[in-house]
């Protein structure tokens, strides 16, 4: 099994390189690549920015509870808005993704491959990977940028909110820690880390609707394939990035 | 011309193409019969390169198929048109944009000569006017006819119909043999057609190849099949219906 | 064997088994039935066929109870199928079998449990238990008997097709829907499909609606014919006077002719 595992995972890799070769001659599909991260945005952007807002809300109550004991409370504006931008954020943004952009893109890919539309693309002299893995690929990562700024926004009024209404803090107080503990290394950390998250969740959702072999049950089973797969390297990739980033720091 | 020679294909442990040695004569309709999962489909795949015999050798034309890579494929996709066995149209374009695709993909054409070609196409289908609907609004027949105007609005040298009347009742069926009878005689191409009705394959086909567990089991014209004795064709001919 | 048990058996054999009065059903401001009447007796056969798009399917689903008309009523054994008890209900269940165009056959479960499973859901899982023998008869009259451990996705075309089959019937249902049975399969293995469905008919004596659009298999299930057309149901009787039936329609259906009233493709 182990054995097999590692050999997906090479197909895996090589399929990414495929990938982003593809992609470096991509500039003349701009367009399309734009419209395909437009539709990513138009998707998630209500549910992002929903999800934002509660995140930044449950987090600022969270912290004010442990605060509140080392008397600290005026360090809560700083606590909440560095542990969204550096973790939260981007992971809750990935799973979001993951769960709807992810399972479409997947979807789309296997019924486009079982009802032989792939094969045709082929046939008709052109390359699949260039015209309909490289727009999706790279509209995803795209869209996970704008994404992940308007729910880091969102999470900072929800945030500030609770903390006015719910923990008593005035919001002069609630920011003015905050450039003291957010630096430009938490906000480098939460970019890279989206920028990962979001390579992932593009690589397994378009690898597994691409590589659909069958019908109708089949594309189904690369979804939820793609799901459980996606879920998983999100928080190893979460572990690593973190992992490789703190080491960073301390050197 | 095509040629099999010794062409093995397998997926996992089922051998699909077993050894198969087979040509195809240039300029003829040529229906292969056979029942489900004989490998006829898998056939046709392995001429436009879709998949890649595991041994053996098959010539397309003066091309050695059998050796070539993705790329070089594309040469052969310019002569060898497909026509699935679903209308796998694209969804995001709309008719016009779909009967272009491959014309602006295999061949540097201006944009009136593209125009040109695409209402040719769909007038041999006898789908002109229709360039601007988009593929939903389509019935079922009319997604065929379109996925047929693509194909040969490429000109290809050979027509390859993958079970084009499979699931079609019988006055479809008539309509799309008629399609491949004209097409044929028009373009002056090969025409290989994959199917399991016999009954099409007396009516249009100058010649007939019946594949069996992955071997050819025997070949000549209509009139040959209709007096065969082998079992396999006799279940076949039962088939056909009254006039 | 299931025995006809309780209300539904009271209507008397006379009575027919399914009923359409005037019912009428349609989709999108496209009507497929209007006022339409039909009566099917206990044994009988009957084969809808005709062009696709037609509404063949529709019309078996409406008899078999899975559409509901707009207006009128499907009757099952003078019981209006929209009003039946709790208790009625879970008899008509276990009187109907149904054959779906595409198998539905559950992928997770093995051909064993694919008929285990239909006992389980309609009449509970010790029943299920104590019917090891029905299945396996069942899966043995439609010489399946040896791959009971297999998934329906280790098995070819026309096997899978024979499984839907044994799922319809292993309760031994008094009239069974047959949806295209031979859909996308080639002409020998459609013909030992079709022999097999009339010789468990011969063997349980079931009702059978077959949907086709084949007419190579509606002359040989040779039952009652309807030829269908959009917005038009004819009844043409049995093949051989389906073959001599005066509509051009028909004619040009049987014949398969490109020229005449009716739109190919």
């Amino acid at each position: 099994m182990i054995v097999r595992s590692l050999n997906g995972l090479g197909d895996l890799l090589m399929y990414l390189g495929t990938v982003l070769r593809s992609a470096l001659g991509s500039w003349r599909r701009r367009e399309e690549i734009f419209d395909k991260s437009l539709l990513v945005i138009q998707q998630s952007l209500a549910t992002t920015v929903f999800a934002g807002f509660f995140v930044g809300a449950i987090m600022t109550l969270q912290f004010t509870l442990q605060v509140q004991m080392f008397s600290a409370l005026s360090y809560l504006g700083a606590l909440v808005t560095s542990a969204t931008v550096r973790e939260v954020g981007p992971l809750l943004i990935a799973f979001l993704l993951s769960g709807k952009i992810g399972a479409f893109t997947s979807a789309e890919l296997g019924t486009m491959k079982v009802s032989e539309q792939i094969d045709a693309i082929r046939c008709l002299g052109s390359d699949p990977i260039r015209e309909v893995i490289v727009p999706r690929f790279l509209g995803i990562i795209i869209a996970s940028f704008f994404l992940l700024s308007f729910g880091l926004l969102f999470s900072f009024f929800g945030g500030l909110l609770m903390a006015t209404t719910f923990s008593g803090l005035p919001w002069e107080q609630y920011l003015s820690q905050i450039p003291r503990v957010v630096s430009g290394f938490s906000i480098l950390s939460g970019v890279v880390k989206c920028f990962v998250f979001s390579l992932v969740i593009a690589t397994i959702c378009t690898y597994r609707g691409y590589t659909v072999f069958g019908g109708a049950k089949e594309v189904g089973d690369g979804v939820v394939q793609a799901a459980t797969q996606t879920m998983i390297a999100l928080v190893v990739a979460d572990w690593f990035t973190t992992f490789i980033l703190e080491g960073l720091i301390n050197v | 011309m095509i040629a099999f020679k010794k062409v093995t294909k397998s997926f996992g442990a089922r051998t699909i193409l077993n050894e198969l040695d087979l040509e195809i004569p240039q300029g003829k309709i040529v229906f292969i019969l056979g029942m489900s999962g004989t490998g006829k489909s898998v056939l046709l795949k392995n001429i436009v390169g879709l998949l890649k015999p595991d041994s053996g050798e098959l010539y397309v034309d003066r091309f050695p198929v059998h050796q070539m890579s993705e790329h070089e494929m594309m040469d052969v996709r310019k002569i060898c048109g497909m026509v699935f066995q679903q209308p796998a149209l694209f969804d995001n374009l709309n008719v016009f944009e779909n009967v272009a695709y491959g014309l602006r993909r295999h061949f540097e054409l201006s944009e009136e000569e593209v125009s040109r070609r695409v209402e040719e196409s769909l007038g041999h289908v006898g789908l002109k006017g229709i360039e601007a609907k988009q593929s939903h609004e389509l019935s079922y027949g009319m997604k065929k006819r379109v996925s047929l105007a693509r194909t040969i609005a490429l000109k290809p040298k050979i027509l390859l119909f993958d079970e084009p009347t499979t699931g079609l009742d019988p006055i479809s069926t008539s309509r799309v043999n008629q399609l491949i009878l004209d097409l044929s005689n028009q373009l002056g191409t090969t025409s290989l057609v994959v199917s399991h009705d016999m009954e099409s394959a007396l009516k249009v086909a100058d010649h007939i190849v019946v594949l069996d567990k992955g071997h050819l089991l025997t070949q000549g014209t209509p009139a040959e099949m209709q007096e065969s004795t082998i079992p396999l064709i006799q279940d076949f001919l039962a088939e056909v219906g009254a006039p | 064997m299931v025995g006809l048990k309780g209300e539904i058996m009271d209507v008397g054999k006379d009575a027919p088994i399914i009923e359409l009065k005037s019912t009428s059903l349609g989709f999108d401001g496209h009507e497929v039935l209007k006022d339409f009447d039909l009566k099917l007796f206990e044994g009988d056969s009957l084969v809808l066929v005709g062009p696709s798009g037609s509404g063949k399917s529709t019309l078996l689903k409406l008899m078999a109870g899975l559409l509901k008309p707009q207006s009128g009523a499907v009757l099952y054994r003078g019981h209006d199928l929209s009003t039946l008890s709790k208790k009625l209900r879970e008899e008509h269940l276990a009187e109907v079998g149904m054959l779906f165009q595409q198998n539905a056959l559950f992928d997770s479960m093995t051909v064993f449990e694919n008929l285990r499973f239909v006992i389980e859901e309609v009449e509970g899982i010790q029943q299920a238990l104590d019917r090891k023998d029905d299945i396996l008869e069942t899966l043995e009259a439609v010489g399946l008997d040896h791959v009971l451990d297999h998934f329906p996705s280790e098995i070819s075309g026309g096997m899978q097709k024979r499984l839907g089959i044994a799922r319809a019937l292993v309760l031994k249902p008094r009239l069974v829907f047959y949806d295209d049975p031979t859909a996308g399969l080639d002409p020998i293995t459609s013909r030992k499909i079709v022999s097999m469905i009339l010789e468990l008919q011969k063997k349980w004596g079931a009702t059978i609606v077959t949907v086709t659009n084949d007419m190579m298999r509606a002359y040989q299930l040779a039952g009652r014919c309807m030829v269908c057309f959009p917005g038009e149901f004819l009844k043409t009787g049995s093949a051989e006077d389906t073959k001599a039936f005066a509509d051009p329609r028909v004619q040009q259906f049987i014949r398969g002719d490109v020229n005449g009233p009716l739109e190919a493709l």
